[in-house]
């Protein structure tokens, strides 16, 4: 498989360390670079300092709703990066809603590291947002 | 706050606690692959003799993983399966819990907090705390 050499930015937006932490390691070993943001202000600086390729984000912030953050990222200039929606519960109206603002799959909660690589994957396809993981994972069967 | 103080009192619905457990295993098992990538990254630049035996290792690590996902898999299909009036009291298992931040998480994962430890919690993460 041939890969460009850059490793996507994701930027992980969630207030659940557990959560954040399993997403994180689950990207790096894939290839990706995971950014991290524990509420909606955090991540505003996060995207205004480094320009993600993508964004995973939970829908319930403890400073603001993701609707709200979606709104400002929406607003941001520049290029826009694809976000992949999670939580518990989503409701459609909220899923539609996002839709307007750069939402392009989502994901109920709870999920496994797998799921959130495959989807998100499929959506940096989908979206031609970035190429795929810089670093192929080798596998050595014993 | 003592996390553990706050999760003594705590009854959540069982499915919001099966999900809570479905996540911490799902992140130890995130952390076995990230442990499995750690030895495959070093094996690299080691011996024939050496590599065969991290081989052996690197396996043990994978069926881990394997392991875990598995059993968070199964929790996940749980919390879907149960009713959801259901509740637990959680404070007698929780204190069977001795990693602090581990407590931490899951009493605000179950809904006892917010989950913000302190800079010293923080820096002791891996700490066994013993009550």
């Amino acid at each position: 498989m041939q890969f460009d050499g850059r490793a996507s930015k994701i930027l992980v937006i969630d207030h659940d360390r557990t959560t954040l932490e399993m997403i994180g390691l689950r990207l790096d070993v894939a290839g990706f670079h995971p950014l991290t943001a524990r509420s909606g202000r955090a991540a505003l600086e996060m995207l205004e300092a480094s320009r993600p390729d993508a964004v995973i984000l939970e829908w319930n912030l403890p400073d603001m709703s993701g609707l709200d953050l979606l709104r400002a990222m929406a607003a941001m200039p520049g290029r826009h990066a694809p976000v992949l929606l999670v939580g518990r519960n989503l409701a459609v109206e909220d899923i539609q809603a996002g839709m307007q603002l750069g939402v392009r799959d989502c994901l109920a909660k709870p999920f496994s590291g797998a799921a959130v690589l495959e989807r998100l994957t499929r959506m940096l396809k989908r979206t031609g947002a970035a190429p795929a993981p810089a670093r192929a994972v080798v596998h050595i069967n014993a | 706050m003592n996390a553990l103080m706050t999760s003594r009192t705590l009854a959540p619905s069982l499915t919001m606690t099966l999900d809570v457990l479905a996540a911490e295993i799902e992140l130890a098992g995130a952390r076995c692959i990230y442990l499995d990538r750690i030895i495959g990254d070093v094996m690299e630049g080691l011996p024939d003799a050496d590599r065969a035996r991290l081989v052996e290792g690197m396996h043990g690590v994978d069926l881990l993983a394997q392991h875990l996902t598995s059993l968070s898999a199964f929790a996940r299909g749980l919390s879907v399966a149960v009713p959801e009036d259901l509740t637990v009291p959680v404070g007698g298992a929780m204190s069977e819990v001795t990693l602090g931040a581990l407590v931490e998480r899951m009493t605000a994962g179950l809904g006892g907090g917010d989950g913000d430890a302190d800079e010293a919690e923080e820096a002791s993460a891996g700490d066994i705390d013993l009550f």
